[in-house]
């Protein structure tokens, strides 16, 4: 099968470009590094000196909850800027290079074409993540104190579809856009538009895209999925697969013309 | 006390220093096998060895060239 093929083809030279090693050592980089330094902030703060004899520190006390979040916190803004780097030329790079001119003088449908690159990034997406934050449950389960694994699973499910929105939102401005750092300028510029909105009109979006986080919290508090957790998934998902259809569409009419 | 809190630093930069090290040598097993890259190719070594985990991934994403 063609799409078989194609996606194939993606997975090989996602390996090829070591992406499969870097990032998801980065992604797990990024999600330990807030429980780690959190919990020996007091050594950190000894061994690094020049405190004056007898400064008491309160440091507040950290539930595993809290901990867990801070790894999603740097999640949302290095991971966001991470997977907009790693999607920046996907498209835009073979174009400028002319490989997929080479692809596409092929009978390869344009769907195929870019669906091949969103699954195939999806997947490695979503492998990093869950080696990240299962890094960082680790960690918090150790340090802090128990969060289930259905938690974990939980927040996995529900914090990947805000990925794969951010990696949709690239892959749009792929089939748009010509130059790679265009395209990573209005993939960030969008999400920080969208959640500086979310911020402004928050009692109106409540199930917006940006609102996941917070409402992950909430599920960890109360230990039920609320149902406006479900709603912001929902919408996270069809503004996806928008996203994916309007790129093929513009990929398509792009490529006639030229 | 010294020696206790710098062992445990340790431990605490353990993960942290091997993942790092990891990047590093396959950024630099990459960068030997690479031909060409973008820009002078002893530029890359010097940001791969001397930028602590930002070096290898500036490297992957704007060093290595589309061939």
């Amino acid at each position: 099968m063609q799409w078989t093929t194609l996606f194939k083809k993606e997975l090989l030279e996602n390996w090829r470009n070591k992406k499969w090693i870097w990032f998801p050592l980065v992604m797990i980089l990024i999600a330990i590094m807030d429980p780690l330094t959190t919990y020996y902030m007091p050594l950190i703060i000894d061994a690094v000196g020049g405190m004056p004899e007898g400064t008491v520190f309160e440091l507040p006390e950290f539930t595993p909850t809290d901990v867990i979040m801070m790894s999603l916190g740097q999640y949302s803004i290095i991971g966001v800027i991470v997977i907009a780097l790693i999607s920046m030329g996907t498209i835009a790079g073979e174009r400028k290079s002319g490989v997929s001119e080479l692809i596409l003088v092929k009978p390869v449908s344009y769907k195929n074409y870019i669906l091949s690159k969103w699954a195939s990034l999806n997947v490695l997406v979503w492998f990093a993540a869950c080696l990240g934050l299962f890094a960082s449950w680790y960690y918090v389960n150790i340090l802090f104190g128990e969060l289930s694994f259905l938690a974990l699973l939980q927040i996995i499910f529900f914090y990947g579809l805000w990925l794969t929105f951010v990696l949709s939102l690239s892959i749009f401005y792929n089939a748009l856009l010509k130059s790679p750092g265009l395209i990573l300028f209005a993939t960030i510029a969008t999400i920080v538009t969208m959640s500086i909105v979310t911020q402004i009109f928050s009692h109106v979006l409540s199930w917006s895209p940006n609102k996941l986080s917070s409402h992950i919290i909430e599920m960890l508090q109360t230990d039920q999925i609320g149902s406006a957790l479900w709603g912001a998934a929902v919408i996270t998902v069809a503004l996806s697969i928008g996203l994916i259809i309007s790129a093929i569409y513009i990929f398509r009419k792009k490529e006639m013309a030229a | 006390m010294p020696d206790i809190i710098s062992s445990d630093l340790l431990l605490i930069l353990l993960p942290i220093m091997v993942i790092q090290l990891i990047l590093m040598i396959v950024a630099l097993v990459d960068w030997v096998k690479a031909e060409e890259t973008n820009g002078p190719k002893w530029v890359w070594l010097v940001i791969i060895l001397l930028l602590n985990i930002i070096g290898p991934v500036i490297y992957f994403i704007f060093g290595r060239r589309q061939k």
